[in-house]
Parts: C-alpha cells; structure tokens; sequence
C-alpha cells in the first residue's frame, strides 16, 4: 500500500528527504515505518498519522500520511 | 556574597541623579535574580492605579546569578515594568551584552524612575552614570540608533535602545539590543519611551563574583563546546525554531487567517526548509551555542533575522507565504522596536474584522504593501487607525465593537504566541494562566498533548504539566537568567542549573528549592494582578473566545469539527487552581502565601483586594 513519509526539521537532512511515498506492506505499523525510513527507535521523536497522535503499533492504511518529527518544545 | 553583586543601581531621570543600593543574601535567597528581583520590586514599589505609561512607573533590568558568566547561553536579561498592555506585571527577556556588562560594572539590577526633560541615553560605566543627550537619535529607529552609538563606544558595550514604536508609547513597543534581538513584549520599550530613555549603554571592567571562579571557568568552557556539539549532532539550528512551522502545519496547530484557520497548503512556502535555503547569516546571543537567529535578505535587499513567532504570525496568520515580505514587516518591526508577534496579531485581527464588518477599511490578508504601510502609521500613531491599533487588538476590538472582540486573539491585553489552539486545550491552559498575559514562553505543551496524553483530554495531567514547564521556563531560566534553549531544544540536562548555581554563590539546592522560588515569583505576580483588578475573575484566565465557537471549528482536516469546550476548560482551569492553591478567582489563597513566604506580601495586597 501506498503512504506518504514527511519529516521534519533537522530530520531532513539527517535522513536525506523531505517528503517521499513509499508502498509498504498492508499491515506495517507506525514503528515499522520509522524503522522502514532508518530512524532510530530511541531517537526522540514525535509520530503523527494524517494529523493526529498514533500508537506504534497502529496499522497504517493506503493513503495515510504519517509525519515524523524530532520533539519540538515552544522556543 | 558571592554569585551576586549585591548591588542595584537606581536612577533618577527626573533629578538626574543616581545612587548604588545594597541588597540582603536573604533576598537574594528569596528572588534570586531577573524576573524575580523585577516582580518584587515593582510590587513593593509601585502604587497600585499607576498609568504605565506615567513617570510613577519604573524600568528594570534585572540580571541573576549566572548571567553574563561564560556558560551556555547566559546573554540574556530580564527588562520590565508595569505592563501598557495588560495593566499587571510584565516583563520580557532579551539577548543583550547588558547582561554581561551590567554586572561587570557591578549590578544584578537598574532602576530607572522619573521622566528625562528630554530624550536621554543613560551611559553607565561602573560605577559612573552619565545622562547624555539623545536628541541626534530620538525619531530614529533601533539600527541607525545601535550604530550612532557604537560609533560613539565601540562595539564592545551592551546597548538597550528603542525605535519610534518606544517613543511614541506603542503598547507592544519592545527593548532592542542588537548584541541579541528584542524583549519587553508586554510594552516595556514603551516604558522606557514614556520616560524620554532612548538608549541604556553599559561598560563594566569588574570581576563577577562567585564562588569558585576557576571551576567556574573551566565548566563553562567546557560546556560550552558540549552544548555546541549537540546542537551540530542534532542539526536542530540547521532550521532552528522554525522547523516546527511544517510540524504545525501537519498536526492543525498553524495560525492562518487571524487563527481562523489552523493549516494552509502554501505553508511549505515558509518551512524551515526554505528558511534555511534563503540564509545568508546566523546570529546569536552573547554565549550562545547555537545560534538560533537565522537571516535572509528583505524585498528591499535588508537583512532580516527570523524565527517562527515572527514568520508564524507576520506570514500565514496574515495569509502571506512569501519570504522576502515577511521578512520585510519583521525588519520594520525591528526597526520601529515594536513586538512582531503582537504586530502580527494586531494586524490579522484589523484584517478579520474588516473581513466581518466590524469596521471599514480596505486592508486585506495577503496584502504585504498594506501591512507595511500599517505598521508605519503604527510605530508613528499616525493617523486614527495607526493611533488605535498602536494600543493593541484588545482596546481595538472595544472600539470597533460588533462582536470583535471575541477573535481579538489575546488574553488579558497581550497577543497570543503562533499556535492555534482551536482544539489543544493543554496549550490553551498555557496562555490563559501565563502571569503575564497570552505567552508561550511561560509554557509549552503542544507535543505533550499529541504523545503523552491525549488532545480530547482536559485532565489534570495538562494542568500539572503546565505548572511543571511555568517552574522552569517562567521561573528557573527567568531568574538565573539564562536562555532555555539548551535544555528544552537540545535536551541539555536540567541539573546543569543548580550546578552552575553552586559554582556561583557556593549554594547546594536543589531543584525542588528553585520550584519554590518559582512558585512564590508566580504568586507574586498574581498579587499585582490582584491590587491592579481587585474585582478580577476566573474568566480572565480564558483564552479567546473564538476557539469555543462552533461556527469557527474547521471543517475539514485532522480536528474538523472540534473546537474547546467552556465547561470542559474551566474543569482543566480548575484543576491548575487547586495544584497551584489558587481560588477560584485564580488568586493565590493565604495559606499558599504563607507556604510562599509572602505573608508581609499579603497584607498590602489585602489593603486593595480580598484575599481567600
């Protein structure tokens, strides 16, 4: 299935994309596919599906758009 | 007394004279520094009714404990006064050699009081005071005023100055240094504007007591370079503090269209992506380890230093996704030495309400020109809308009436921060009980909302968080003082502080000792917010009304259809009163005062207003 990946801030160049889709297996979860794009598990970070706050181990759908970023805190 | 100076210099414009106060360990103990010291201050000084923009009002610059030391980020200091905006205590923070110089000329404070004759610069030299004519720079703004003055001293002076904004009492006028960027956002260059102070230039050639120098030196260059090199492994300056602007786009939390709306599909047009591509150069504070303001050119080829409150609410919350006029507003907003958030928000407010009719005008979101044109007249009091909207969107929206004032985004008189908190109650909590007015500098929960809990929640666990971040963010680093980048972007570790604060004054606390400190400077200023409004009110604490209004929820994206809830808010209120030991008015009771040390502090607030 299809989904999009953005990442974000510092990430982007860390991970070498802004924005990319990738097609993923029915059934990847949201820790998948931070592992899927290399990210690190214990590196701090925020995940988001289509805008809202997702569960690791959370099914993806086709279509979603799953944000990955560092933890930002206000300034 | 080591880590402190012991000494505050207090200055009369009006006599043109000066004297050096000492302070007691014990107060330095109990306020320990900047905000602090100014809070105390001013309430012990200040009769209640004041105007703040009359000579009965005082400016302070107050630094503490470990500003101005080589250490991570120290360059910053503390100004305040009693707010034009919000009639209650305000201050602001700002990088500044001032910090530094002040207390090498041997001060953790300055007080200014009286009025000048005439448009003065206060020059301090350790332990000279010099009150000079500034009649050359007064009508000038911030830039050519810093450069006649460091034609004057050289470069290696601490400089406060204020534009045209400060000099004709623009409530939202700021401080500038240009050694950092600007603060007093609650109008404290309005203070000093209202004092004929154009300029504050200080040299000091002493040496900063503490209490073990050599550690002290060998620490901070270390951390120096530590704290550098965690900025270079996390690449966070790479977009600095507007790589959050896509995170805020993503996740509804943008503010577009005077906060109407909450993302925008050119938003990418503004993203720290961009901001990083168009950088021509980086500055930073005094001791800073990673410098966070990143500069691009203007559409008229000036340099302009950006970060997301500015780009947040000069760009998408006027509909303006172009770069080079962003920058633009945000240089004359420096220039003029006038606050861009609260420029920002003034703006999309008088946008919006032409927009709904409130008032008639031809200004419309998008329209870069106008908004420039706008803040000219703003910084001048030109004209009856340059003069209305330079007392800010509140006092606006009671003259324009219609309604307006429910999306004048402001709580207490001061403009919201660049998040939209249509449906993020925890946030919205942070600006509602900010002691200074809407500020997100107070406290910051967005991303504890999205991960930790849960954005529907209005449980105390938001209520307990808020007060968690005000302890550190508007207490710890506004009275060491200290910037809390380090910390809060970087993840630089929180016992530095009481470490640094040890090799200052030779105190062991710990950190629950600067929660008490924290939380009797909170209190404090609640009590001058009490003598200022004695009949003050819950709803006070509540953020603007247009985030509860249905009609206003978005209708598509990730929280279409939600919007606050009015009883819900007042439960997660409520929760923030009875954690802190507030009334129901917000008001702390006696015994949390007792608890606080401010029984002496009580019973003059009890002359004015009641106390539970």
């Amino acid at each position: 299935m299809k989904v999009t990946v953005k990442l974000i801030g510092p990430f982007v160049q860390a991970f070498g994309f802004s924005e990319k889709q990738l097609d993923v297996p029915e059934g990847t979860t949201a820790d998948g596919l931070v592992a899927l794009v290399d990210i690190d598990k214990a590196r701090p970070k925020i995940v988001t599906r289509n805008g809202r706050a997702v569960a690791p181990d959370e099914a993806l759908a086709e279509g979603d758009r799953v944000v990955i970023s560092p933890i930002y805190s206000g300034g | 007394m080591n880590g402190w100076t012991g000494q505050i210099l207090r200055v009369n414009l009006t006599a043109q004279t000066f004297k050096k106060e000492p302070f007691s360990e014990e107060f330095a103990r109990k306020w320990v520094g900047g905000r602090g010291f100014a809070a105390k201050i001013l309430y012990d000084e200040l009769k209640p009714g004041i105007d703040p923009l009359g000579p009965d009002n005082k400016f302070i610059v107050a630094l503490g404990p470990i500003a101005g030391i080589p250490a991570p980020n120290t360059g910053k200091a503390v100004v305040a006064g009693k707010s034009p905006m919000t009639g209650g205590y305000g201050d602001g923070n700002l990088g500044t050699r001032v910090a530094e110089q002040l207390r090498k000329a041997g001060y953790d404070a300055l007080i200014v009081e009286g009025k000048a004759e005439r448009p003065t610069m206060l020059y301090i030299e350790d332990d000279k005071v010099e009150f000079l004519p500034a009649d050359a720079v007064w009508g000038q703004g911030t830039y050519v005023t810093n450069d006649w003055i460091y034609a004057k001293y050289g470069k290696g002076v601490g400089v406060l100055n204020i534009g045209q904004g400060g000099e004709n009492m623009v409530r939202y006028a700021v401080v500038r240094s240009l050694e950092g960027r600007a603060g007093g956002r609650t109008g404290i260059g309005a203070v000093m504007g209202s004092k004929l102070l154009k300029a504050v230039v200080v040299k000091g050639t002493k040496p900063i007591p503490q209490a073990d120098p050599a550690g002290m030196k060998k620490v901070g260059h270390d951390d120096l370079r530590e704290v550098h090199e965690i900025d270079k492994k996390t690449g966070w300056s790479i977009q600095s503090t507007n790589g959050v602007l896509a995170w805020c786009n993503e996740v509804a939390a943008l503010p577009v269209r005077n906060f109407r709306k909450t993302h925008h599909p050119d938003a990418w047009k503004v993203d720290g992506e961009r901001l990083n591509n168009a950088r021509i150069a980086t500055y930073g504070c005094p001791n800073c380890t990673m410098r966070c303001g990143i500069t691009i050119h203007d559409d008229e080829g000036r340099e302009s230093e950006l970060d997301y409150e500015n780009i947040g609410l000069l760009g998408p919350n006027l509909e303006i996704f172009d770069f080079p006029q962003i920058a633009s507003l945000n240089y004359l907003c420096d220039e003029y030495g006038i606050d861009t958030m609260s420029a920002g928000c003034v703006l999309s407010f008088y946008a919006d309400a032409i927009d709904h009719g409130a008032v008639a005008g031809d200004f419309k979101f998008g329209d870069a020109a106008g908004a420039k044109k706008l803040l000219g007249l703003i910084a001048r009091r030109e004209g009856e809308i340059g003069n209305l909207l330079a007392e800010g969107s509140l006092r606006a929206a009671r003259k324009f009436g219609h309604g307006s004032e429910a999306y004048a985004m402001q709580v207490k008189g001061l403009e919201v921060a660049a998040y939209n908190c249509k449906f993020i109650p925890g946030m919205a909590l942070a600006f509602g009980v900010s002691p200074i007015g809407a500020h997100h500098k107070e406290s910051w929960v967005i991303t504890f909302e999205l991960k930790q809990t849960s954005r529907e929640s209005y449980g105390p666990e938001k209520a307990k968080k808020v007060i968690e971040l005000q302890r550190i963010r508007g207490g710890l680093f506004e009275y060491m003082v200290s910037c809390r980048f380090p910390w809060i972007e970087l993840g630089w570790g929180l016992e530095n502080y009481p470490k640094y604060f040890k090799l200052a004054t030779g105190l062991d606390w710990t950190l629950d000792d600067f929660w008490t400190v924290s939380d009797r400077i909170y209190a404090l200023m609640k009590l001058f917010w009490l003598r200022e409004y004695p009949q003050t009110d819950r709803k006070l604490d509540y953020p603007p009304a247009v985030w509860f209004d249905p009609t206003n929820a978005d209708t598509e994206g990730p929280i279409a259809g939600k919007h606050l809830e009015y009883d819900k808010y007042d439960g997660l209120l409520q929760h923030y009163y009875d954690i802190r030991g507030y009334d129901k008015r917000g008001i702390p009771t006696k015994a949390t005062l007792e608890r606080l040390g401010l029984a002496e502090e009580a019973k003059a607030a009890e002359k004015v207003g009641s106390l539970t």
